[in-house]
């Protein structure tokens, strides 16, 4: 089973590896997109999947990587990519980590929509402040025509994402995040400082989205307000972990790659309806998979092992959350 | 700024408090007693609009009298909406409605879309445009009515949630859902009825807001936030708590928009995330989490 399950990752991985040969290079944008995503997703999955806090703004910090980056690469010092992502993602630990302080202290669907106002009120001031991001108009960056150059540089944030998942997963603060999310008040009293481990939470899902706006900057070449501050981003993130499974290491990846077969299926067949399609899947995943298809692949491993799938995977959670 | 400036934006602000009350008090109501920030609020209050648009002009039915309708709609909806799919996750943890509510938004609006298009519409009657002066104040009569009908249902809502046995059982549900069981009320049964009466709310005001503002289907998103900023300032607990809220986030919406119209997302935010941080229950509620 453990063997199978490592040739399957290594052959998934060796095709994305040797991907680009066999694509357009229009097709491997796309891609890139996917992969983006993926990463915003993994981010979001450390404070809404572990800590279980319904950060509504993550796209706030998407926009900060993407104009970090794009601003640093065009200033008179012309840094290069990486340097300036870093430091996209450095400053993006540290509007979080301000901002988090705060805003941490609230709960459910108070920090819900403080998020939401932060990202708002970010996307606004990026618009109205004119002498740095040129306001509406937005800024340009360099081109570089090497499309597989962004998608190797999201894969290889993805794999990094991936092992930072399952490390910290296993590790102290994985566990405090955890017992925040089962319970706040009993998780202090175990001695966990609740508001250092849910303010590192936060700041690393904001390096991440901080991340995949700077590469999707630099792909796009140009940077906007109303493009990288737009609230869908957020959603898709939230909809991918969901879709995967929230607080899974591999949850946020699968939901980020099944959420793009189902966009770009729907867009092609239903296009006027899209948004009605999507609308939909959120609220059969809530309702009836709240657990995401991760829970789906562990019903199929326990079958596997000889045990039971469960004829109550689809009611289990109407059953436990219902009211009567 | 002079004087009769400085009126005229009182007016305004007196005349839009009264809308934006009638905007947030389903929202009020259902979080106060589900605790469900219900994020279909602003989907709600189009259907409404779009009720009133429709019943003008098929069979010009006068939009102030296609107001009971579009709320009598829509409360069946809500109630429908309530029994089939919201109660079935509703304690699941605080994400699982949130989502819940917003993929029904997305759902309708573009439903909406799809069948009206995303052309603005504006219901116009005989009486649209005309208003009367005092001074240098103007004050149409379309606002004025408007806000008089509001006025009207938050005091109703007060009177049912004070006085009848049915709105008694509503709050005491609110306080205890436990305790509320024990003494022999139906909690499924009231959830409905309470989400249908914030839905039916909600179609108030989007009927009276389909003859204030041009709108299309995307206008309930603006309106579910500033319910939601309205609660907060107001806080959560009764009908005065919304009257509160929505006057002082009328008296901001002004002012600011008239003074710094680029950054007033920026301002309205900004002081509700310094206001949720100082004080979380709102200026006049109790806690409500």
């Amino acid at each position: 089973m453990r063997a199978f399950r490592i040739a399957f990752l290594l052959a998934v991985f060796a095709t994305l590896l040797v991907l680009p040969r066999f694509v357009s290079s229009y097709k491997l944008l796309t891609y890139t997109t996917v992969l983006c995503l993926a990463i915003m997703a993994q981010g979001w999955n450390f404070i809404g999947g572990y800590t279980g806090y319904a950060a509504f703004g993550n796209v706030a910090y998407f926009g900060i990587g993407a104009y970090t980056t794009g601003l640093l690469m065009i200033s008179k010092w012309h840094i290069s990519f990486f340097p300036a992502l870093a430091a996209g993602a450095l400053l993006s630990a540290c509007v979080a980590t301000l901002l988090g302080v705060p805003i941490l202290r609230l709960k459910g669907h108070y920090f819900a929509i403080a998020t939401l106002g932060v990202a708002e009120a970010f996307r606004e001031i990026a618009g109205a402040w004119d002498r740095v991001t040129e306001g509406a108009t937005g800024i340009d960056l360099p081109l570089r025509s090497d499309s597989a150059f962004y998608y190797y540089t999201a894969l290889g944030f993805v794999v990094f994402g991936v092992a930072l998942t399952a490390l910290l997963a296993k590790s102290k603060l994985g566990y405090g995040w955890v017992a925040i999310r089962e319970d706040q008040d009993a998780a202090k009293m175990l001695g966990i400082n609740t508001t250092m481990f849910k303010v590192a939470a936060y700041a690393l899902s904001a390096v991440f989205a901080s991340i995949a706006g700077s590469i999707i900057a630099y792909q796009n070449i140009h940077v906007a307000p109303n493009d990288f501050f737009k609230i869908e981003y957020t959603l898709q993130m939230i909809i991918a972990c969901v879709i995967g499974g929230t607080g899974s290491v591999w949850g946020p990846l699968l939901g980020a790659a099944v959420y793009q077969l189902l966009s770009t299926f729907v867009w092609s067949h239903f296009i006027e309806l899209h948004p009605t399609v999507l609308g939909g899947i959120i609220v059969f995943f809530v309702v009836f998979l709240p657990r995401g298809l991760m829970e789906l692949l562990r019903r199929f491993a326990a079958v596997l092992k000889g045990g039971r799938f469960g004829s109550d995977v689809f009611l289990a959670n109407i059953r436990a959350s219902r009211l009567d | 700024m002079s004087g009769a400036e400085l009126a005229q934006i009182a007016v305004n602000a007196v005349l839009l408090s009264g809308i934006l009350a009638l905007v947030a008090l389903g929202f009020s109501l259902v979080w106060g007693i589900m605790n469900i920030v219900n994020l279909t609020h602003g989907a709600f209050i189009v259907m409404g609009a779009y009720l009133t648009y429709g019943m003008h002009e098929l069979w010009h039915v006068d939009p102030f009298l296609s107001v009971p309708v579009s709320m009598a709609v829509l409360f069946c909806f809500g109630f429908a909406i309530q029994r089939v799919l919201i109660n079935q996750v509703i304690r699941a943890p605080l994400l699982a409605t949130f989502l819940l509510t917003f993929g029904l938004e997305i759902l309708i609006v573009n439903l909406l879309n799809f069948f009206f298009k995303a052309d603005t519409r504006s219901v116009m009657t005989l009486y649209s445009g005309s208003g009367f002066t005092v001074g240098s104040v103007r004050v149409p009569y379309i606002r004025l009515g408007a806000l008089g009908v509001s006025i009207l249902l938050v005091l109703m809502l007060g009177a049912f949630l004070t006085k009848s046995r049915l709105g008694r059982a509503i709050r005491g549900t609110g306080m205890d859902i436990d305790a509320a069981r024990l003494t022999g009320v139906k909690a499924p049964a009231i959830y409905a009825l309470t989400f249908g009466i914030g839905a039916a709310l909600a179609g108030a005001a989007g009927s009276l807001l389909s003859m204030v503002v041009p709108f299309d289907p995307n206008l309930g998103g603006g309106y579910t936030e500033r319910a939601f900023v309205i609660c907060v300032i107001g806080g959560l607990g009764n009908v005065v708590n919304v009257l509160i809220g929505a006057a002082v986030y009328a008296v901001v919406e002004v002012f600011v928009g008239s003074r710094v119209p680029a950054l007033s997302g920026a301002v309205t935010f900004g002081m509700l995330v310094l206001l949720l941080i100082a004080r979380p229950q709102g200026i006049a509620g109790k806690s409500a989490s």
